[in-house]
């Protein structure tokens, strides 16, 4: 987070997270094909020859004037597959909320997991407990018909108190939501924190 | 162990900018750009994002910079802890046909870049460039004065709200 007072403008960090193909990247390409342009940055994206993010992809939110107070919002992605941990980690620094990207495949239940330890080990590196971070859950790919269905996953993740949202990324369903959700958890986390004071 | 030696990984990342630093901190801006003299410096948060600018700017999306500054240096910095070389103040340099870049630590919490012209002697304009980051970290971590007079309206309990709001309006479905 960054508070900037002269230009009254609000900074925050959301980071994408979760395992390989599991839609980080195509949340962040539908925001930037639905949000009007004069609202937000060009997509940033740093890609393999394979066409698979490499370091991150970037998109900033301006939201305009909201009580005398310009909020941007940063959205990045880490890179799923599994050589770059090094780089997921360094995404995550100084994230003031995370999206959790899961896979909604029943195949893909384990790589949720493994990669949800995997944040929480990265988080605590950073100096940053879990329990004090807003995270919401997005179970993607909800149109396979097979899904899991968002509260077995929740089950299975042993995640009982995320808000959690369903999704189909690539048509653009739970993406404005689950990017509402994020958002007003870290306003809500900032403002009982009191940062700012 | 000495704080200035400490790897910035290991700190805290928020930069909470008041009045009395932006000033200061635009100043000490453009004395470099002056001094050295630079042709674009775009001083970010280690997170990415933008604080301040001096100089030619051109076309460039300073947002995009800044997120690309910050994993330019934090790939950097873990580079150097894995091989147990880093030190505070790191520089990074590109030298280009027309310019040279620099992209260097500013404190624990900033990161600076400048563009300097390539006819800029390097040892000049990577002494100046050090001695504006020290002076942007001192400035960063003074503690302001006038903390009581501001409110950001952080603290309306609506806000969450409105925030949905704009986010609503600005999407096209």
């Amino acid at each position: 987070m960054q508070i900037n007072w002269q230009l009254r403008e609000l900074n925050l960090k959301i980071v994408y997270y979760g395992p390989a193909l599991s839609g980080k990247t195509t949340n962040l390409e539908q925001i930037h094909a639905r949000v009007d342009p004069t609202h937000r940055s060009d997509l940033i994206s740093l890609k393999t020859h394979e066409d698979r993010t490499l370091f991150f992809d970037f998109l900033e939110l301006e939201l305009g004037r909201i009580n005398n107070l310009t909020p941007k919002i940063h959205l990045y992605t880490v890179p799923g597959q599994s050589y770059y941990e090094a780089s997921r980690k360094l995404v995550l620094r100084g994230a003031d909320g995370v999206v959790f990207v899961a896979d909604s495949s029943p195949e893909f239940m384990h790589a949720n997991k493994v990669a949800w330890g995997d944040m929480n080990i990265h988080l605590a590196s950073h100096g940053i407990a879990l329990e004090g971070l807003p995270v919401v859950l997005q179970c993607n790919k909800q149109d396979l018909v097979y899904a899991v269905d968002p509260q077995t996953m929740k089950n299975l993740l042993n995640l009982y108190n995320i808000p959690t949202v369903s999704a189909v990324a690539l048509r653009g369903e739970g993406v404005l939501d689950t990017l509402k959700l994020i958002t007003k958890g870290v306003l809500t986390h900032l403002q009982q924190q009191q940062v700012y004071a | 162990m000495n704080m200035a030696d400490r790897n910035p990984a290991d700190f805290p990342v928020d930069v909470i900018l008041y009045p009395g630093h932006d000033k200061a901190i635009r100043q000490v801006l453009a004395e470099l750009a002056q001094k050295c003299p630079v042709e674009f410096l775009l001083l970010a948060g280690v997170s990415g994002q933008p604080i301040a600018f001096e100089g030619d700017k051109r076309d460039t999306n300073l947002s995009a910079l800044g997120a690309l500054l910050a994993g330019d240096l934090a790939a950097s910095q873990e580079i150097a802890r894995l091989t147990d070389q880093y030190q505070s103040y790191q520089m990074i340099l590109r030298e280009g046909r027309l310019s040279t870049i620099f992209l260097s630590e500013a404190g624990p919490f900033m990161v600076l870049f400048a563009r300097v012209d390539h006819e800029v002697p390097l040892g000049w304009a990577r002494m100046l460039i050090l001695e504006t980051c020290r002076q942007l970290a001192d400035i960063a971590s003074a503690r302001p004065d006038e903390l009581k007079s501001l409110d950001l309206g952080l603290h309306e309990k609506d806000l969450s709200s409105l925030i949905g709001e704009s986010l609503d309006s600005i999407w096209s479905g």
